[in-house]
């Protein structure tokens, strides 16, 4: 059929021109765009390489996963960096008091890391469902507080006894998330965020919340008619939706830094957006493309190393995907959207 | 501490430090008013503050930097409309991967070119009216601001006047209100909501010129530092009308230069708290314009 075609000739040219725009700025900075592709991947999936891909993974399946749960009740959650931060925060501020606790000092150290997101997306739902505040923009001017909290605190009230540098105390042993793979950075967040996947996977499919979330995002109008009360709603999504986050500064903060710092999450928040959008908000396929990004992110701290390549290079590829995966909902639209 | 001169320096500082977000929120202003939203704004900034410094230090002219910066902005927004209006691609998505893309092409291009450190650039003299650039308190405020801060008040007003008092403007505004109700009254709606969000473009890019070329003569990565954003917070504030929003704009240059002299005042207090001032204030505005204008479509 020409129908069928036409849809491999549109699926060709997107991939051809995300495939081109990171090779043009390849070329610019002096490099061969296969060579530089090749290193990536020979990388990612080397003998180092795929520890690193997933321990990236890791925070950005979680902060994808509630990224993805506050998008389907039309929710924009753009705030996971903040979140991400107070829930470390929260989660190192208690942390002392957990030592001796053993494996129960870990779980409540996580839990609290979520409550510590969780409740700045409750703030951030308070303010859109009672106040009507955009949450796209609260949640993006929550990130900059945030990140001028956390730099305040670790040289501040929370920095470490020898107030030299600005880092907080180190977490006890108890919350310390343990490396799973010796010799490699891997902890055991990755079960976390496994068990997560999972927990998300069934709160959407199989609980009233999962339902009523999703009726708010696909008509709101409708979710009021059918007597949800719209605003406890949104405000417990939003919470939801930063308890991942939160979660994910705890699992860093316990598998990676075992203490506050600056830069705890290098862009996380924006690339767990992509993340979700790429898993069209499904919660199954979004370790998967967490792993995706994971391998941009280990792979363009190789590129600088091995190639000198400029680390921004990664946002590059990133946006590319971005663009490329919504370009190919109009190459081959789904029997839903051509529907509608 | 309240003088005449303290009151001088925050009022011109206002000015200075609005300047950037106002001029994007004018053109998002217009895109909004047409139908269509661009979170992108502040990678389109990113990408415009450092093409107008790359351009100042290559060719030696700063007004060449700003003419570089309207064209990537131009571009840029080309992209957005072609992904929008002609692959039918959800407006957040195509923003979101704006401001990722201005993150990567700004910070990955200046490492290669300019350098990864601050570099100086020439940047654009403010103008001198002579006497009356000297006349206590509106001398410094009115009269001895860059070249750039007259052409947004110009183009504030300007992009209000075709807004509300032109043909034009009435169908820009029907495609926003009502997309197929335009289409069926033979308004192109498509090319006018092509050309608000070049026009958006364009004001971003030249809004993050004068970051570079104007504020700080200077790049530095992710220098943009959230004023896309708050832009858009001040088209909200606004409620979509270009001249409001530029208005807001100032607000928020007023609440930077206030947190700015603070710090210098009260050295003893946490900067971090002083920092966070403006974006409380995008959060404060945002529920108070709620409360006073009631509730209103989202």
């Amino acid at each position: 059929m020409s129908d069928g075609l036409t849809r491999l000739v549109r699926v060709g040219v997107v991939l051809f021109v995300a495939a081109l725009v990171p090779s043009l700025f390849v070329v610019i900075a002096g490099h061969n765009p296969w060579r530089v592709f090749t290193t990536l991947v020979l990388y990612a999936f080397g003998p180092q390489g795929w520890s690193e891909v997933l321990v990236h993974a890791i925070p950005l399946t979680l902060i994808g996963l509630g990224v993805a749960f506050a998008l389907r009740a039309g929710l924009f959650n753009i705030g996971s960096d903040g979140q991400l931060i107070a829930g470390a925060v929260l989660a190192v501020f208690f942390a002392p008091y957990f030592e001796g606790w053993g494996i129960a000092g870990l779980i409540v150290f996580l839990a609290i890391g979520a409550i510590g997101g969780g409740l700045l997306g409750a703030f951030v739902g308070y303010l859109r469902a009672w106040f009507g505040a955009s949450e796209i923009i609260v949640t993006i001017m929550l990130n900059y507080v945030m990140i001028q909290m956390i730099s305040y605190l670790i040289r501040g009230p929370m920095q470490e006894t020898s107030r030299f540098w600005p880092q907080s105390y180190l977490i006890p042993d108890d919350c310390v998330l343990p490396v799973i793979v010796p010799g490699t950075r891997l902890h055991a967040g990755v079960f976390v965020a496994l068990v997560m996947v999972i927990v998300a996977a069934i709160v959407q499919r199989r609980t009233v919340l999962g339902f009523q979330a999703s009726v708010l995002g696909a008509n709101p109008g409708a979710a009021a008619y059918a007597g949800f009360h719209v605003k406890r709603l949104t405000l417990v999504i939003m919470a939801i939706s930063g308890a991942f986050a939160g979660l994910a500064g705890a699992v860093e903060v316990g598998g990676i830094y075992q203490r506050l710092q600056d830069n705890m999450s290098e862009g996380f928040g924006l690339a767990g957006i992509a993340v979700a959008l790429i898993a069209r908000l499904e919660a199954a396929a979004i370790p998967f493309a967490a792993c995706l990004f994971g391998i941009f992110f280990a792979g363009a701290g190789a590129l600088q190393r091995e190639l000198a390549l400029p680390f921004p290079l990664v946002w590059i590829i990133e946006a590319s995907v971005i663009f490329a995966v919504a370009a190919l909902q109009w190459a081959v639209p789904s029997r839903k959207a051509a529907a509608a | 501490m309240m003088d005449a001169l303290f009151i001088t320096a925050l009022l011109a500082a206002t000015i200075r430090l609005g300047m950037a977000i106002g001029l994007a929120a004018i053109g998002e202003a217009a895109s909004e008013r047409s139908g269509i939203f661009n979170i992108g704004i502040e990678g389109v900034m990113l990408s415009g503050a450092f093409v107008a410094a790359w351009g100042s230090v290559r060719t030696g002219s700063p007004w060449l930097g700003v003419v570089f910066a309207m064209l990537i902005g131009l571009i840029l927004a080309g992209i957005h409309a072609f992904m929008v209006l002609g692959l039918g691609i959800d407006q957040f998505v195509s923003g979101i991967g704006m401001v990722i893309f201005g993150l990567g092409f700004s910070s990955f291009t200046a490492r290669l070119t300019i350098g990864a450190k601050p570099t100086s650039v020439h940047g654009l003299p403010s103008l001198d009216f002579g006497a009356i650039s000297h006349v206590p308190i509106i001398g410094p405020v009115l009269f001895a601001q860059s070249p750039l801060a007259y052409i947004a008040l110009a183009l504030a007003v300007a992009t209000g006047w075709v807004l509300n008092r032109t043909a034009l403007g009435l169908e820009i505004r029907a495609c926003g209100e009502n997309a197929e109700v335009a289409e069926t009254l033979a308004i192109p709606v498509k090319r006018r909501q092509t050309a608000c969000i070049l026009f958006g473009g364009v004001t971003a890019g030249l809004g993050g010129a004068y970051l570079s070329v104007v504020q700080v003569n200077a790049f530095v990565e992710n220098m943009v530092a959230g004023r896309g954003f708050l832009a858009v917070a001040c088209v909200m504030l606004g409620r979509r009308r270009p001249l409001a929003a530029f208005l807001a704009a100032l607000g928020f240059g007023l609440a930077e230069a206030f947190q700015i002299r603070l710090q210098t005042l009260y050295p003893d207090l946490p900067y971090q708290f002083l920092v966070i001032l403006p974006y409380i204030a995008a959060i404060a505005a945002l529920v108070i314009g709620h409360v006073r204008r009631g509730p209103k479509m989202a």
